[in-house]
Parts: structure tokens; C-alpha cells; sequence
């Protein structure tokens, strides 16, 4: 019988344990941080926001690292736009196993921009 | 695991993926004005045939499709993403899709098993 590793390549878990499941309460926490912190008070400036959707995903994308889920592949993605009364829709779709991951959404508005932020999170088998 | 390996591609294939998407963007949207009470309806189209698509193909991967659709009305947009994974087998592709009243920007992120 294989002795239960602290190697991780020998595991043989094809399952989280349910406590290092991808929790998308505490990672929506971590995202709302992170955009209220960067953005309030902010405005669109074309210049800009290219940089600072960057950077914004890498900081999202950093915390959800720290949060230390084992195993879990993360995928971040964030959207802004300028608010001038358009009509904007966003839909995901994913093909994946729901037992183990997960995703979490966050949008945040003010005057000038809105900004929309989605952390997906799939167990690597 | 290492039998999906021998034989088949197994990376995740850019050019393939985008024409699924465009595929998929021209027969939802392909002729029509943007109209905010069928916006929803279109995007859940695309998304959903993008998915069926893709996981035709048969290949050991997990999908993550997302669709923004936006109103042409002089205001500006970007989209940025930020990913955690093994680059050589994992990939993404973002498709851009204008009309004269809509634009559509779709990416989709594959993750291998």
C-alpha cells in the first residue's frame, strides 16, 4: 500500500477534501477588497485603464493564491467599461465538474466606469 | 493519464476554438440590431453553443466560456484576465465580433485534466 505521501504527486486524491474546496464566499470577500480599494474614486481615463484591468486581475488573481487552495487551477477575468447609458450583457458558460469547482462574480459601479470581475476555479485531477 | 497523451493533439488548439466561437457569434447574432429586451437570450445562445461545440471535439479538457455583449454607443471597454495554470497544455482564446450596433467579445479559457 502506498504510504500516505507528503509527496503530492503520489496522493491518488481525485477529490478536495470539502474543507480546501474552492469557497466562493470567502474568495467574493478577497475580490470585493480588491476592487473597492482600486477603483472608488477612480474615473475612465482611456489611458489608463488598460493597465489597470492588468493589474487588477493579477491582484485578484494574486489573493486567491494566498488563500493556498491546493491542486486548483484559477482562471481571472476582468472587465471595465465607461458608463454612458449603454446597454452592456455578460454570460459564462462552463463545462466542467461541479462537485470541485466553482466560480465567483463581482461587479462594481461608479459614476464613470463599471467594472466586473469573475474568478473561476477548477481541481486540477 | 498519460494514454490521452500518445497520438492525439492534447494542447489546446487556438485557431481551432476561435472558429467555433465565430461560428457560434454568427448564428446568434449574425444579422441582427441590438435589442435590450433579447440581449439575455443571445448571450446564453452563444455561450451555450460555444460549449456544445467545443466539448464535440472530444478532447480531455475543462471549459470556461464567457460572452460580453455591449451597445455601440462611443463608450470604451476592456477586458483582462489573469491565469494560474500549466501553460503547456492549458490556453485561451478571445474572439472580438462587431456589428453596426453591438459589439461581442467572447473568450474561452481551456484547462486540461
Amino acid at each position: 500500500m502506498a504510504e500516505t505521501a507528503n509527496l503530492s504527486a503520489q496522493t491518488y486524491m481525485i477529490r478536495p477534501h470539502f474543507n480546501q474546496k474552492f469557497r466562493p464566499a470567502v474568495v467574493k470577500d478577497n475580490i470585493r477588497e480588491v476592487l473597492t480599494e482600486e477603483l472608488s474614486g477612480k474615473e475612465y481615463n482611456s489611458e489608463d485603464v488598460t493597465q489597470l484591468t492588468r493589474e487588477l486581475s493579477d491582484k485578484i488573481k494574486g489573493k486567491i493564491k494566498d488563500l493556498q487552495y491546493d491542486r486548483y487551477k484559477v482562471v481571472v477575468q476582468v472587465v471595465i467599461g465607461e458608463q454612458r447609458g449603454e446597454g452592456v450583457k455578460m454570460a459564462s458558460r462552463c463545462f466542467w465538474d461541479c462537485d470541485t469547482d466553482n466560480y465567483v462574480q463581482d461587479v462594481f459601479t461608479n459614476d464613470s466606469l463599471f467594472c466586473v470581475a469573475a474568478a473561476f476555479g477548477a481541481f486540477y485531477y | 493519464m498519460d494514454d490521452f497523451q500518445t497520438g492525439e493533439e492534447t494542447a489546446f488548439v487556438v485557431d481551432e476554438v476561435s472558429n467555433i466561437v465565430k461560428e457560434a457569434v454568427e448564428t446568434a447574432i449574425g444579422g441582427s440590431a441590438y435589442q435590450h429586451n433579447k440581449v439575455n437570450q443571445w448571450t446564453s445562445n452563444i455561450v451555450e453553443q460555444t460549449l456544445n461545440l467545443l466539448t464535440k471535439l472530444g478532447k480531455p479538457f475543462k471549459y470556461i466560456v464567457t460572452a460580453v455583449i455591449m451597445q455601440k454607443n462611443g463608450a470604451g471597454l476592456h477586458t483582462a484576465s489573469s491565469c494560474y495554470w500549466d501553460n503547456s497544455t492549458d490556453g485561451s482564446c478571445t474572439v472580438r465580433w462587431e456589428n453596426k450596433t453591438m459589439y461581442c467579445i467572447v473568450s474561452v479559457f481551456g484547462l486540461a485534466i
